[in-house]
């Protein structure tokens, strides 16, 4: 993955995802995983921030703010205090893409109440299912300027 | 009849008759008396073919298309009365060309008179009209429904599209035992193929064909895709402890490989959106295979001790389809879930983070077939919950039993999971081992829940039940 494109983004915002979104959409790399269809909701409790994204197909069909109840009538969805969304995406930046200790995974991994969350059994699997395309979302946040609250 | 001198000859069949030293106008006299190039060109390819002979068939043939009389050799009529032909298709023959010689060999050979008649007539129209004249053609009018013009969406053109109009009938019971695709119309006498499940309930899961076209387009080749070389040589124990890790999914691997391989002839193909997926599930564990024999192999180390295997036995003694997709789907394919987990938190570099990320994916689709299957079968099914139960009990149990007799697979998630086989680190592996236990058996009974099974949480093997009433001592830990 190189790192071309220098967008100006701040985290946590629509921008910032649409950012991400807009480089996917783009890249046929991302487009090779395969198709992916999933609501993925993303929650930042400690800001009270949530959003909604939509993988539909080849790809990211829209993004956009939410309530938390509709965050968590997705899928799955993905919640972080804001310290560590930070502490993952700037593990991404500097290193042009995951560590082994900052992949989705290990995250939910290490998470006691995990990373991805559901409240059916069968949704969040799609979490692993497309996990690479969850994870090219989030390491192609390494090519653009990544700002924080 | 053609006017002979207006017909052209084709070059390949000129150059054959230059060569045999064959007039062209002779060739020309045989293309207007309705033999094809091409059967001239192979007649005249023969050996001991000269033109004085090709003269003499083509005036008898000529002869014969005007009117004149057949003249059957005696030879051959001695032949042709002997085996009971009647002359008049022995003069048929000949009227089209065929060779005393030949004819009397077919019939020696045991053409019946009835075949011989049906590929003379064949022959005959063929003369008389032309090849297309020959084609029998009843077969378009199947009524089946035709005018189907199924468009690509935004994921391409995709198998479960495909069930419009008619074809997106599926029968709750399936009534044909041959090999006859839905849709096609059936015709009699063709044979059983031996199918022994005929009832949608006992196979379907709705989400089957979105499953195959996901497994086809999240392929990924452990050949290529996996970045070999970033992996490093590690601790003796570690590599051994990968290496056994790698042999209990290799053998689980080849082992659901053969379930699935041992129960696709057992459906019927009115179900092909089932049929195809686990088409893609037997290559997804080929796959599982593939690539742990591969890192077992590529870094200074090996393979480890055969597992057990009372649990491989359970799951391929399934005398159901669904008792074995409840137990390979969804109760063995979350554990293996919950050992890639500890693969993924324990990779020591790129090439075995993405082994386990990537096998995830396919662990996944299992998951989801064996949750909506069971979904299925539980909605249509209401007076069969019990043996769901009794199919898992008896899971639940063997597996508890091989846990126990396992010891080097266990004693290789510690090692890993701890670091090492110093005290803190095997009892900081323990303590994570259990932490992953209880994760699998969370997933495995929120997965039973979605599939409409949430009961089974109360009745679980207490070997499995222990991870899920500790919760204080799993917070501890």
């Amino acid at each position: 993955m190189t790192q071309e494109v220098k967008t100006k983004a701040t985290f946590p915002s629509v921008d910032w995802f649409n950012a991400i979104r807009a480089i996917v959409n783009d890249d046929p790399g991302y487009k090779h995983i395969g198709t992916c269809d999933a609501t993925v909701g993303i929650k930042i409790p400690d800001l009270q921030k949530y959003y909604l994204l939509t993988f539909e197909a080849f790809e990211v069909a829209d993004v956009r703010e939410a309530t938390e109840n509709e965050a968590e009538n997705s899928d799955f969805w993905l919640e972080l205090p804001y310290m560590k969304w930070k502490e993952m995406i700037e593990n991404i930046k500097a290193n042009g893409k995951a560590d082994l200790h900052h992949t989705l995974n290990t995250i939910d991994i290490e998470e006691p109440d995990d990373l991805a969350r559901s409240n059916d059994g069968y949704r969040r699997d799609a979490f692993y299912r497309f996990n690479q395309t969850f994870q090219y979302f989030f390491d192609s946040s390494a090519r653009i300027d990544t700002t924080f609250q | 009849m053609a006017d002979a001198t207006a017909l052209d000859v084709p070059a390949d069949l000129a150059q054959v008759a230059e060569e045999k030293g064959i007039p062209l106008d002779l060739v020309r006299r045989g293309l207007a008396l309705g033999f094809p190039a091409d059967a001239i060109k192979g007649q005249l390819g023969m050996p001991g073919v000269t033109a004085e002979a090709a003269e003499q068939f083509i005036s008898e043939q000529e002869r014969i298309r005007a009117g004149g009389e057949i003249t059957i050799p005696p030879e051959l009529l001695d032949v042709a009365q002997k085996h009971e032909w009647p002359e008049s298709l022995v003069k048929r023959a000949l009227a089209l060309g065929a060779a005393a010689d030949f004819i009397a060999k077919q019939i020696e050979a045991g053409i019946k008179p009835d075949q011989a008649e049906r590929f003379i007539a064949q022959q005959e129209a063929a003369r008389e009209g032309g090849l297309a004249q020959t084609l029998d053609l009843s077969w378009m009018k199947v009524p089946t429904e035709w005018g189907i013009r199924v468009r690509p969406g935004n994921r391409g053109l995709t198998v479960d599209m495909l069930n419009v109009g008619t074809y997106a009938d599926i029968p709750d019971h399936w009534p044909y035992q041959t090999e006859m695709p839905r849709g096609a119309y059936p015709i009699p006498g063709v044979a059983p193929m031996g199918y022994t499940i005929y009832e949608k309930a006992e196979l379907w899961a709705d989400n089957a064909g979105d499953l195959y076209e996901e497994a086809i387009q999240r392929r990924w080749r452990p050949a290529t895709d996996i970045p070999w070389t970033t992996m490093e040589p590690l601790p003796d124990e570690i590599e051994r402890a990968v290496g056994q890790l790698c042999t209990h999914f290799c053998e689980r691997g080849l082992l659901s490989g053969d379930i699935i391989g041992r129960w696709l002839p057992e459906m019927s193909y009115g179900y092909h959106e089932v049929k195809l997926y686990l088409s893609t599930a037997a290559f997804d564990y080929a796959r599982q295979f593939e690539v742990f024999r591969k890192r077992a192999m590529s870094n200074g180390g090996g393979l480890g001790l055969q597992s057990p295997g009372y649990f491989h036995r359970a799951i391929i003694d399934a005398r159901a389809w669904t008792e074995a997709s409840v137990v390979l789907n969804i109760f063995a394919a979350s554990h293996i879930m919950g050992l890639y987990q500890i693969g993924a938190y324990t990779a020591h570099n790129e090439a075995e983070s993405l082994i386990f990320r990537l096998g995830m994916q396919d662990v996944g689709r299992q998951l989801s077939y064996g949750v909506q299957h069971l979904r299925y079968f539980l909605s249509k099914k209401i007076d069969r919950r019990a043996e769901i139960h009794n199919y898992l009990n008896k899971a639940e149990a063997v597996f508890a039993f091989e846990e126990e007799k396992d010891v080097p697979l266990c004693e290789a998630l510690i090692i890993l999971l701890g670091g090492g086989t110093g005290n803190e680190q095997v009892s900081d592996g323990i303590a994570k081992l259990g932490y992953f236990n209880r994760r699998w058996v969370r997933d495995y009974i929120s997965r039973l829940a979605a599939a409409g099974f949430p009961e089974r949480r109360n009745k679980l093997h207490p070997s499995l039940k222990k991870y899920i009433e500790e919760p204080a001592e799993a917070a501890a830990a």
